[in-house]
């Protein structure tokens, strides 16, 4: 598998969950292909130092979220039939989370609608437009 | 999946001191808890109790579903704090020692501990420094390929990256069915390579969870009011509140459970802002241990 990923253990979000998150981005922005195979839940462990029960937590939620299949004695593969919509799915709620807690906490330092909605006019112009170039 | 540790309510006493105060605790077959604590917490009293080397004061022991016996020790694998060797022997002759005494031992897998380690076969235990002490204790440990192990403060002398190579055999020993139980003063290291996180303080065990469900729960609720705070009334006496202090026109809390529910209720007092805060275990460990309560 050519994606890396890497987790922060020092971080307040659980392991598991930042697992899931960078897997789903991968499968969303196809770095993992659908079809591929996924690492077994102990080579991920030991690639990552991670718990294996938390790899193989990772894989039982991906697989519930219809992102992979996973068959005894074969090994877990992106799902080739809709996995990449569930994961961009998934990958559009992190951006909408995130989003969120911006205007939030905008809002609690106390800026003004407008201000925060310039702001954000204002960081959207920024990144989309260079993207677009 | 069996518990292949199982503590109940252990109890040790050394005359009026308790050091090992009604702990019950459970690793379960391919899963790691890590022991954190306080030096003098209890963590290597428990391990003894655990391993025989100590009679408990009450409570029972079981490894692999069964009380200790020196058969116990074909599968059980324990690496103390300091590596007790025997000075005058090599490396090499520790292992065989350890060929002749397990029938489990593999001459292959201790071969490539050697080499993990950097270790040389032909060096006296005597001559070696603290890390590699620790090394050839580990190399022991592992070359049986244990069902259990029992590990006190297994990368103690070690530079990081041999550390990280002690995290990755008790992750293998994991993911091929082995149940590890370890202590470390290195939250780092259990928050990697643990699934269940147990807190000592003063022999009791005051935290055994699952190291997701511990992260889930815990978080800091911190609200800024306009004026002086108000009174946050029966939230004060709610068990899922750890702690909660004042400063200035800050209010902060410490949650163990439910965080959204508890910040909705804060939030129905008009601070004029709000955040809740994730925790990592260090700082959970340190809540834990500083706190008055439990």
């Amino acid at each position: 598998m050519p994606a890396i990923f890497t987790v922060d253990p020092r971080s307040g979000v659980p392991l598991y969950l930042q697992l899931i998150e960078q897997i789903k981005r991968a499968v969303a922005l196809g770095t993992i292909a659908p079809g591929e195979q996924l690492p077994t839940v102990k080579a991920l462990a030991l690639e990552l130092t991670v718990n294996p029960n938390t790899v193989a937590r990772v894989y039982r939620e991906l697989e519930h979220d219809g992102v992979i299949d996973t068959s005894p004695g074969r090994g877990s593969f992106v799902r080739t039939d809709g996995a990449g919509i569930e994961a961009r799915r998934a990958v559009a709620d992190v951006a909408r989370v995130t989003f969120e807690g911006a205007v939030r906490e905008a809002k609690s330092l106390g800026l003004s609608r407008e201000e925060t909605q310039e702001l954000a006019a204002r960081t959207i112009a920024r990144w989309y437009e260079t993207e677009n170039d | 999946m069996a518990a292949l540790i199982s503590l109940k309510r252990l109890t040790k006493r050394y005359g009026s001191f308790t050091a090992v105060d009604d702990v019950s605790l459970e690793v379960e077959e391919g899963s790691i808890c890590g022991l954190l604590g306080p030096n003098g917490a209890g963590k290597t009293t428990t391990f003894k109790c655990l391993l025989g080397f100590a009679k408990p004061s009450g409570g029972t022991i079981a490894i692999e579903g069964a009380p200790v016996t020196p058969a116990t020790f074909e599968s059980l694998a324990y690496v103390p704090e300091r590596a007790t060797l025997y000075d005058n022997l090599t490396i090499a002759e520790h292992l065989e020692l350890y060929r002749r005494s397990y029938k489990n031992y593999d001459a292959a897998r201790a071969a490539e501990l050697l080499a993990l380690f950097d270790l040389d076969p032909g060096k006296r235990a005597k001559r070696l420094s603290k890390g590699m002490r620790t090394a050839v204790a580990l190399t022991l440990a592992f070359s049986i390929r244990p069902r259990v192990l029992i590990l006190d403060e297994p990368s103690s002398g070690l530079d990081p990256v041999h550390q990280r190579n002690v995290l990755d055999l008790m992750i293998d020993a994991a993911a091929n069915g082995a149940a590890v139980l370890f202590s470390s003063h290195q939250v780092g290291q259990v928050e990697r390579a643990a699934d269940s996180v147990a807190i000592m303080k003063r022999g009791k065990l005051i935290v055994n969870s699952g190291i997701d469900d511990l992260k889930t729960g815990e978080k800091i609720i911190e609200a800024v009011f306009a004026g002086p705070i108000p009174d946050i009334g029966d939230l004060a006496a709610d068990p899922r509140i750890l702690r909660a202090e004042q400063v200035g026109a800050t209010l902060r809390v410490a949650t163990r459970d439910d965080s959204d529910d508890i910040a909705q209720r804060i939030f129905a007092l008009h601070p004029k802002s709000i955040r809740t805060i994730d925790l990592n275990l260090e700082e959970i460990f340190m809540n834990a241990v500083s706190g008055d309560q439990h």
